[in-house]
């Protein structure tokens, strides 16, 4: 909206001054330009943290509401049944196809150093460490996150939100409280399916591709993982969670402008929640490793 | 009784309500008219305080609630009960859960206690045989009796409509509007109804103020509208459309 403002008092300044026809004038126009520039990034970095702040209040009335989740245990196990439940399809699918694509082109790797041997622990490390985790994250925000963000959109634009606290409740403790315990709640199982899923999509692969003994390709994923391994994938699953919650949720709230407007938001969610969980993917690994 | 006094207000750099001040008093029906986005559901946000003023106070039943925490704001509202323009109700509950709503969330109250409030509710809004149906398989008049109910469930004194007639057919706008007129003869209950329709004022309302460009710019009994001077009311009057 500042950036329209901006840039209609630029073109405004431009033609009041070709009105007054002085050519001289015309040699300041580079520079009314640069402040006009200038003025559009203030305001959108003032708007930048302004969301950052109201982001961060968000967050915050979400966690302190913790406490009503015996109230609103309806409400959590409803979003659980969503986010978990509902979810076990799609991050079955992603998790077998990307295990089953990672065993044969790792296999072929390790086959020209003759380490085929090697891929049961290649595999277990990616899965788990990585894929297994990051996969479930991206799923789960397209599905997830996109449903949060248009369910709250609507609910802000029919003003849905705004009656619930009209009438003395908490929209925040209602509507997002339990949708980020649900998460927090069911992302680690989800995570832990979503290895398993890939890792025995890879050993079926290194058996019928690569003719890999199911028996080594084991061998070598167990004896050889270590907890770090653990903690590095699982730790990303609350923090996906509340990435992926937050970021939808606070998207849907701040939803305006009629239908178009919850379309925004809801695409705002998913593109800067998967963004997100890319980004924080690949410092978790980088923290934990470096420090365990 | 709700005040507002000098309250301003701006979305971003935009000002939309200058200086206001506005008296409701108890047991009357006021009407606030004006064209579309000249900020008439914002007044009624801020009399229940969903949203602050850059300046000014809103008090209501002597307390000023311009500062006041969202807690604390909870009991505040429920003296007053808001009807939303698109009645906001909940789409994935029934009508009697929607009308329950609030008791359950807010009160403890014994589920029997619930249900009788609601057939209390479901018989005055006229909709027996509806109770297990989705607001969306009702009509536009039903839907609006049902956000009625719901904002009676607490017992207001005090009860705000945001265009109670807007999308609604005549006849159903004139069964909305008997229905507000008859809530202030049984129950005692003041009324504030925002509208941009000039018929809904002298139908139902006792005093009415004029909002156009972020001020009020008339403030009286409903007669005295026909006396007013300022141009834009005069155009009202003679051609009844509001949109500017
Ligand atoms: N949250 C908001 N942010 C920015 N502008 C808003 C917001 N809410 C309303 N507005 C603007 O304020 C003006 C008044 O809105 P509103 O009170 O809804 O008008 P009315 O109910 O009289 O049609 C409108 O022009 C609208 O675009
Ligand atoms: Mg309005």
């Amino acid at each position: 909206m500042g950036g329209k403002n901006e840039k209609s008092t630029f073109t405004r300044m431009k033609t009041e001054l070709s009105k007054a026809s002085a050519p001289h004038l015309t040699f300041f126009m580079p520079l009314l330009f640069i402040r006009s520039m200038e003025k559009k990034l203030v305001t959108q970095l003032k708007v930048f943290f302004l969301t950052m702040q109201d982001f961060f209040l968000f967050s915050l009335r979400a966690f302190m509401a913790f406490p009503k989740m015996i109230r609103y245990w309806r409400d959590v196990l409803d979003q659980a049944t969503i986010c978990g439940r509902d979810s076990i399809p799609i991050v079955l699918v992603s998790a077998i196809s990307i295990g089953a694509l990672l065993a044969i082109e790792v296999g072929n790797l390790l086959e020209d150093f003759g380490a085929k041997t090697m891929l049961g622990r290649s595999t277990a490390l990616s899965v788990i460490r990585e894929l297994g985790p990051l996969l479930m994250g991206l799923m789960l925000s397209a599905r997830f996150g996109s449903r949060n963000g248009a369910e709250l959109g609507a609910m802000q634009i029919s003003e849905q939100i705004d009656a619930l606290r009209a009438f003395g409740t908490d929209p925040i403790a209602k509507l997002v409280m339990p949708r980020l315990l649900a998460a927090l709640i069911m992302f680690l199982p989800l995570t832990a399916l979503s290895d398993f899923a890939g890792l025995q999509s890879a050993a079926y692969m290194a058996e019928h591709y690569h003719r890999i003994d199911p028996g080594i390709f084991w061998n070598a994923v167990y004896p050889r993982l270590a907890p770090k391994d653990f903690v590095v994938g699982f730790l990303k699953a609350p923090v996906f969670a509340m990435i992926i919650t937050l970021v939808s949720c606070f998207n849907g709230f701040s939803a305006r402008g009629g239908t178009a407007g919850v379309g925004r938001s809801t695409i705002k969610g998913i593109v800067v929640s998967s963004g997100l969980v890319l980004i924080a993917n690949f410092y978790v690994s980088k923290i934990v490793l470096e420090n365990m | 009784m709700i005040e507002l006094r000098n309250v301003s207000l701006k979305y971003g750099e935009r000002e939309i309500l200058k200086n206001v001040s506005l008296t409701i008093k108890d047991n009357t029906i006021k009407a606030i008219l004006g064209p579309s986005g000249v900020g008439k559901s914002t007044i009624l946000k801020l009399m229940l305080g969903l949203i602050k003023p850059n300046s000014g106070q809103v008090i209501v039943d002597g307390t000023d609630i311009t500062c006041m925490k969202e807690r604390s704001l909870y009991s505040i509202r429920r003296k007053m009960g808001m009807v939303f323009q698109g009645n906001a109700l909940f789409d994935s509950l029934t009508i009697s859960q929607n009308l329950g709503f609030f008791l359950r969330e807010n009160l403890k109250l014994p589920e029997a206690e619930i249900s009788r409030k609601v057939a209390e509710q479901i018989q005055f809004a006229g909709l027996e045989g509806y109770e297990d149906q989705l607001p969306e398989s009702l009509s536009g008049g039903m839907r609006r009796r049902v956000a009625i109910g719901r904002a009676l469930i607490f017992k207001p004194h005090m009860i705000l409509f945001d265009e109670p007639t807007a999308g609604l057919d005549p006849v159903s706008s004139k069964k909305i509007l008997s229905l507000i007129s008859s809530l202030r003869q049984n129950n005692n209950l003041g009324a504030v109804i925002v509208t941009h329709i000039i018929d809904d004022v002298f139908y139902v309302a006792d005093s009415v103020a004029v909002l156009y460009q972020g001020e009020i710019i008339f403030d009286d009994v409903t007669e005295k509208l026909h006396e007013a001077e300022h141009p834009f009311i005069r155009s009202i009057l003679s051609d009844k459309i509001l949109e500017l």
